[in-house]
């Protein structure tokens, strides 16, 4: 009967010999997989839901098609499906002998390997063996003379000439993982076509591939003697080959048969989409636990993580997709990827080790700022692995510890302070709405069918502005019911969570959704920036409810199918179009612009790198707020290298405002500014509508206009004349107040000026009799103040205002309304702050206490230092210090210093506001304090004196030592002030704030009285000076000269 | 007595502008305040500084011994309001400076003076001193008034009065005080030299940047003369620094370094981005010059001109040569 036998001529001593080895082999191998998974078992729990079922059916899809491995590499992909077929049938075909030898027959006495079904059974084992060399064979041809430059290990993009040690260890891995399938498959052959000499049998055909062989050993002459030799050490190589091979399965390249199963099966759908939200920790048992901050270290990972890790095969793909290694930044989500599995993996012998420092010893805080987190990486890794979200997990940690760009500080700051990214005040935010023929609506005023979600770009940048008002038109033109949320709408928070700044982002996100659900009934979300899109759509579910947004390419071609705008004429042009991460590759938007292009009769010529594989523009992920390095090509630069090079072209199509910012500098400074143009989508359909000819004024009827003005004009009297009353009743009330406590003051020593009756100073040219009335500190009403414990550093921050662009001052008042200010910390106080911390720091003893004078809502101003590490805050108020002069708020301070006894006190060298530079001397005054100003250094060992460098003009410094207790006025530039992440600023909550009274102590100051509050004379708006560079330069030297005092 | 007491600044024997200026500022008000006016020098050797500082306008100039000579702001503190007891003077002006703004702000508060700091107007009103100063970057301008103030205090802002030319004739007139037991007093170590000079954008006050137009970085020593010869710091825009022409130190803008302290700004070649504009658009005073007439940096700038910039920068060169 059709079959063989297994074990010929195998002694009882070599069948008991291989079933050690082979029992020694699975135990190896079943021990990898234990150790694997006792790792996943103790790893952090998952920070996003996993469906593995719902997974897996799309695992076994992807694995049996091959799918995920055939794309962007169809040679690739077409070897890897002969050599996993044919492993998988071999794995297969093993296991049925097995299951015949060791069970089915030496149990049961029931045998099936044999006949038809070992005729078939020869034939599909030799075809996958054959398909196994042949896909193996062709990998080695790749690997070493095709030399694709995404194997290659070395890292070129950092600069390096020599491959690491890790490195070369993954080199030997690659090279043992097929040398080892070849030989199994090799000696396998081999094995066949000698038994198939020797034995010879009629079915011999069956096994196409050993009968071959066999026909050219006989035609070679080998005699039976030789076969025999070769059929029995052949044999022994074979089996040791194929059991070492699969007990080094969990421990090598192998790993990634077992670990692409879990990695696929647990793909998250919304990957990079919905970052997740901070993980609580594993032990985490009450609903309030304090989540963890991010990836610091290995042993913070999940076992999600770690899985994704040992799935990689180190493809390249990611490598060769990633636009940061593109432009020679210093990352590579594959070397990122396989330097974390190395660590974890050599941590995890060493125990203890998975605590050490990753970021920095592993992971070098220059990589994971270069990502762009445009999920290149992620979308085209073959086994599922999810870069981005660790990646943002390990900047979390970064932002944590205020390792980031000064840049990229500052943009936060920003963000956090004005609720934009541009600095700009949030009541310009739809200032680009001015220059309309026609109001915009305020949904926070009426309904409106679509709310529009602007995003910072589209709002205050100049080039963008224009691109908004262009949407607005053409929805005007279509009739689309549009609203804004105006200065209620701030930065959504796309970029802000993927830079990291995870507290900022639900800080934004509370306040957008907040805003959104206080403003009138709207049905749904449309915005044209695609980052907007992304997070609104995506994670602001998970914060609360939110209507669905549309991004305006899908609204365009909507109204353009449905007839709502009408193409006057096709455009003809030759365009080429860039898909946005956010839009395309991340939300699956391939084809709404591509229909817009169509409809307006443009011939769209794709590049190269389009739709899943779009390049990024280098904005996403935060770097738009990060300089790029200096003399590298940027990947914006590189997008239209490949857009120039389809020819011929006349616009370079997008549909972001990142993009069109981006691109428009790129096409500058990569030298195509004569080839194309860079141009948003909506202008194009702008031309293709003939937009320009159309009345947009005419909408909506007049009648309704003209109610509208008549109620505008009711509701304004109405809202003066309260306006007014409310005014007069809240002075009487403060000046009842005032006058109350005045019997209280009597025990603070009161300045002289006060009992002189003013009519005197108009007669004589002296205002009363000379004399000195030294200030002196303010009695304030005592507030708990703990027991030292080490020295005490007191440090006085102000909260600035910085004015609007569009301010008004009430000439007549003397004063400008509060509406017309940001307000934000002193940035000398900040560098105060930072020395005190740096002090006690380094003293690792004592105490900071920040004192502020400003109403409650300067407490957060507060809270921002006692987020920084102050460990104390001290509040005074009252309507008498609101416009207090610096030695008012002097005795104040000194009122509080002198509960305090602080051992040294120090405040900024001026304010940014009204920049006195007056406060701390005044203060130090007052209190008798050794000081000085204008401080960049201070060493001081608590002792009693301190070594002081003070700045000088021209950059030259003074050194000298001061007794303690002394104040110093701290100057910028001597520290960097450490960065405050918005959870930080929540979590100091917590820490105490003494909310003192001010006493009526500003009712004293008369230091010095506003006459007159005015804008000072300017000159026109860029007064265009004519004529030629000589008569230029004249005009030029004038101004400089007047300007310097020289006229 | 009464008149008007300026506390004159100097550093390593030499008398600084700023003390000639508010001399200027203080014979402007002389008249409307009543005399006389004197000047204060505290220091080592109080004769040749006392020389420069007689200048027209002067009646009396003060001086005080003081044996180390380095400035100290409670040794100063101390002179002045012993000085401004005994001569129950009127005005007491100090200069808004590093030095200044250490014991200024301490004179007003011992005195219980009126004050006012960073004062760049000042004039009188029915013989009492009114004082102009700005906040708020510069956008808002304030009068100040000292109601029922015997003596006022203020600090005046550099290059901003004008000194007078010709000498005086004042007389000089030693004033004794005890300046080795003043509390408070700190003991000199040294002087360091200013940090190697690279630029400082944010604190430059007059910077002169170029832009795209420069073409390649050949061209960049004309533009680096100029701004020398003009005592202009050098800046620049984005792509000048992305391309390597210029350290990064020189960027201004969102990604570079705002402008924080600029009052004169010359932006040659710059089209204005936004993200330069972030770092510039707040200066006082901006002049562009672009041969696209509708650059955006037109919209900031307070003065433009489309000329060719290599042209122009010839002609600034013999202009200030």
């Amino acid at each position: 009967m059709e079959t063989r036998e297994l074990f010929w001529e195998i002694t009882s001593l070599g069948h008991t010999l291989f079933f050690v080895v082979a029992g020694a082999a699975m135990a190896v191998a079943a021990a990898g997989v234990a150790w694997h998974v006792y790792r996943y078992a103790r790893a952090r729990r998952s920070p996003v839901p996993v469906h593995p079922w719902r997974g897996f059916w799309r695992m076994v899809f992807d694995v049996f098609t091959q799918r995920t491995v055939h794309r962007r590499d169809r040679r690739a992909g077409h070897a890897h499906t002969p050599i996993m077929y044919g492993f998988l049938l071999l794995l297969a075909a093993t296991s049925i002998i097995t299951v015949e030898y060791d069970i089915s027959e030496p149990f049961f006495g029931f045998t099936f390997w044999h006949g038809d079904f070992y005729l078939a059974f020869s034939l599909i084992a030799d075809l996958a063996g054959l398909g196994l060399i042949v896909g193996v064979v062709y990998m080695m041809w790749r690997r070493w003379q095709v030399r694709p430059p995404k194997l290659a290990y070395r890292r070129e993009y950092r600069g390096e000439t020599e491959t690491r040690p890790d490195a070369r260890a993954w080199e030997w891995d690659d090279t043992l993982f097929l040398w080892a399938l070849l030989l199994i498959g090799v000696t396998g052959f081999l094995q066949e076509g000698v038994r198939l000499a020797m034995d010879q049998p009629p079915w011999g055909p069956w096994s196409p591939v050993g009968w071959v062989l066999a026909q050219i050993f006989l035609g070679l002459g080998m005699d039976e003697a030789a076969a025999a030799a070769v059929r029995r050490a052949n044999w022994w190589i074979h089996g040791i080959a194929a059991l070492a091979f699969i007990a080094a399965i969990p421990w090598t390249k192998a790993k990634h048969i077992i670990a692409v199963l879990g990695s696929l099966s647990t793909r998250d759908a919304l990957a990079l989409r919905r970052l997740p939200k901070p993980a609580l920790p594993r032990t985490a048992v009450a609903e309030d636990a304090e989540p963890e901050v991010g990836f610091g270290s290995i042993a913070e990972f999940s076992w999600k993580d770690l899985l994704n890790l040992d799935a990689c095969t180190k493809c390249g793909r990611c490598h060769e997709a990633c636009p940061a290694t593109a432009s020679g930044a210093p990352l590579s989500p594959r070397d990122l990827i396989l330097d974390l599995r190395t660590h974890a993996a050599r941590s995890a012998f060493k125990p203890g080790a998975n605590a050490a420092a990753l970021i920095g010893d592993v992971i070098e805080a220059e990589t994971l700022w270069s990502c762009r987190s445009c999920g290149a990486c992620m979308e085209i890794c073959p086994v599922g692995i999810e870069h981005p979200p660790m990646i943002v997990q390990m900047r979390r940690q970064l932002v944590e510890d205020g390792a980031m760009e000064q840049q990229l500080r500052d943009t936060l700051d920003m963000i956090a302070n004005r609720g934009n990214s541009f600095g700009e005040s949030p009541r310009s935010r739809g200032g680009w709405t001015a220059a309309l023929e026609f109001p915009v609506k305020d949904v926070r005023a009426e309904p409106a069918e679509n709310l529009w979600f602007v995003g910072d770009y589209a709002s205050y940048d100049p080039r963008n502005q224009d691109v908004s008002r262009t949407v607005a038109r053409l929805f005007r033109a279509a009739g689309l019911d549009f609203g804004l949320l105006y200065e209620s709408e701030r930065t959504a928070g796309n970029d802000v969570r993927r830079v990291g700044e995870e507290g900022l982002f639900e800080s934004l996100t509370e306040h957008n959704l907040t805003a959104m659900g206080e403003a009138k009934q709207f049905d749904a979300i449309v915005t044209t920036d695609p980052h907007s899109y992304n997070t609104i759509r995506n994670e602001y579910p998970d914060f609360g409810d939110v209507a669905p947004i549309r991004h305006y390419t899908s609204v365009l071609a909507e109204l353009l199918e449905s007839g709502r705008l009408t193409v006057v004429e096709p455009l003809g042009k030759r365009v080429t179009l860039h898909d946005p991460c956010h839009l395309g590759r991340l939300n699956g938007h391939y084809d709404e612009p591509r229909r817009v292009l169509e409809l307006i009769g443009c011939e769209l010529v794709d590049m190269p790198r389009c739709r899943d594989n779009s390049f990024c523009c280098g904005a996403g992920g935060g770097r738009i707020w990060i300089p790029d390095p200096v003399g590298k090509e940027r990947p914006a630069e590189n997008r239209m290298h490949e857009a120039a090079s389809l020819g011929n072209l006349d616009t370079f199509v997008v549909c972001c405002p990142k993009d069109l910012t981006m691109f428009e500098d790129a096409r500058k400074t990569s030298g195509h500014e004569g080839d194309f143009v860079v141009q948003d989508l909506a202008e194009l359909v702008a031309e293709a509508i003939d937009l320009k000819s159309l009345d947009l004024k005419e909408v909506p009827a007049l009648v309704d206009r003209i109610t509208e003005a008549a109620a505008t004009r009711i509701a304004d009297t109405v809202a003066d004349r309260l306006a007014e009353r409310l005014a007069e009743t809240v002075t009487e009330r403060v000046l009842s107040e005032l006058a109350t406590r005045a019997p209280t003051l009597a025990a603070a020593p009161q300045p002289a000026p006060a009992e002189e009756p003013q009519e005197q100073t108009e007669a004589t040219p002296t205002a009363g009799p000379w004399r000195a009335a030294p200030a002196s500190a303010a009695t304030l009403p005592p507030y708990e103040v703990p027991a030292k414990e080490g020295p005490r550093v007191l440090v006085a921050v102000k909260r600035v205002g910085e004015l609007n662009p569009d301010f008004a001052i009430d000439e007549a008042g003397g004063t400008i309304a509060d509406e017309h200010f940001e307000y934000e910390l002193n940035e000398w106080d900040e560098a105060a702050l930072e020395e005190a911390l740096l002090l006690t720091e380094k003293l690792d003893a004592g105490e900071v206490v920040a004192v502020t004078i400003g109403p409650e809502d300067a407490e957060e101003t507060l809270r921002r230092a006692l987020a920084k590490g102050a460990h104390r805050g001290v509040r005074v108020w009252d309507e008498s210090l609101r416009d207090a002069d610096p030695v008012t708020v002097a005795r104040v301070l000194a009122g509080v210093a002198s509960q305090e006894s602080p051992d040294i006190v120090l405040t900024g060298a001026q304010s940014a506001d009204l920049g006195h530079g007056a406060t701390g001397s005044a203060l130090a005054r007052i209190l008798g304090l050794p000081h000085a100003a204008v401080v960049l250094g201070i060493e001081w060992d608590g002792a009693d004196a301190m070594t002081v460098t003070r700045e000088l003009e021209g950059g030259m410094r003074h050194q000298l030592s001061l007794p303690a207790p002394a104040l110093l006025t701290v100057q910028t530039g001597g520290n960097t002030p450490r960065y405050a992440t918005m959870r930080m600023i929540k979590q100091a909550k917590k820490k105490p704030i003494a909310v003192v009274d001010g006493a009526g102590v500003g009712l004293d100051q008369a230091g010095a009285v506003v006459r007159r509050l005015y804008e000072p004379p300017k000159s026109g708006r860029a007064a265009m000076i004519e004529g030629d560079a000589e008569a230029v330069a004249k005009a030029i030297a004038d101004i400089i000269r007047d300007k310097r005092g020289e006229v | 007595m009464a008149g008007i007491l300026i506390v004159a600044e100097h550093f390593d024997g030499v008398l600084r502008d700023v003390t000639q200026e508010m001399i200027g500022a203080a014979t402007e008000v002389r008249d409307g305040l009543g005399g006389p006016l004197a000047v204060l020098i505290i220091g080592q050797d109080v004769d040749a500084l006392a020389s420069a500082a007689n200048l027209e306008g002067v009646d009396e100039i003060v001086t005080i011994a003081q044996p180390d000579g380095h400035f100290d702001p409670a040794l100063y503190e101390e002179a002045v309001c012993a000085v401004a007891e005994a001569r129950q003077v009127r005005l007491v002006l100090i200069g808004h400076t590093a030095a200044g703004m250490a014991f200024g702000p301490a004179v007003a508060a011992r005195l219980g003076s009126g004050f006012a700091s960073d004062v760049f107007g000042l004039s009188v009103e029915g013989s009492k001193p009114i004082a102009t100063r700005s906040g708020y970057g510069g956008k808002v301008s304030m009068d100040l008034a000292f109601p029922d103030k015997p003596v006022i205090v203020l600090t005046l802002r550099g290059a901003t009065f004008k000194a007078p030319e010709a000498a005086g004739n004042a007389s000089i007139l030693p004033f004794a005080v005890d300046l080795d037991t003043v509390p408070g007093a700190g003991n000199h170590i040294d002087y360091l030299p200013a940090p190697p000079a690279d630029v400082d954008i944010g604190k430059a006050e007059f910077i002169l940047s170029v832009g795209r137009a420069l073409g390649e970085d050949k061209n960049l020593p004309q533009f680096a003369g100029l701004a020398e010869r003009l005592g202009a710091t050098l800046g620049c825009s984005r792509p000048v620094a992305d391309s390597g022409w210029l350290p990064k130190a020189h960027q201004v803008g969102q990604s570079g370094t705002i402008a924080g302290n600029c009052s004169l700004y010359l932006a040659l070649g710059i089209s204005g981005a936004v993200q330069h504009l972030a770092g510039m658009k707040h200066v006082d005073t901006i002049i562009a010059v672009n041969t696209d007439p509708e650059a955006p940096i037109f919209n900031v700038a307070h003065h433009g001109a489309c000329v060719d910039i290599f042209e122009l920068a010839e002609a600034l060169e013999r202009e200030f040569n």
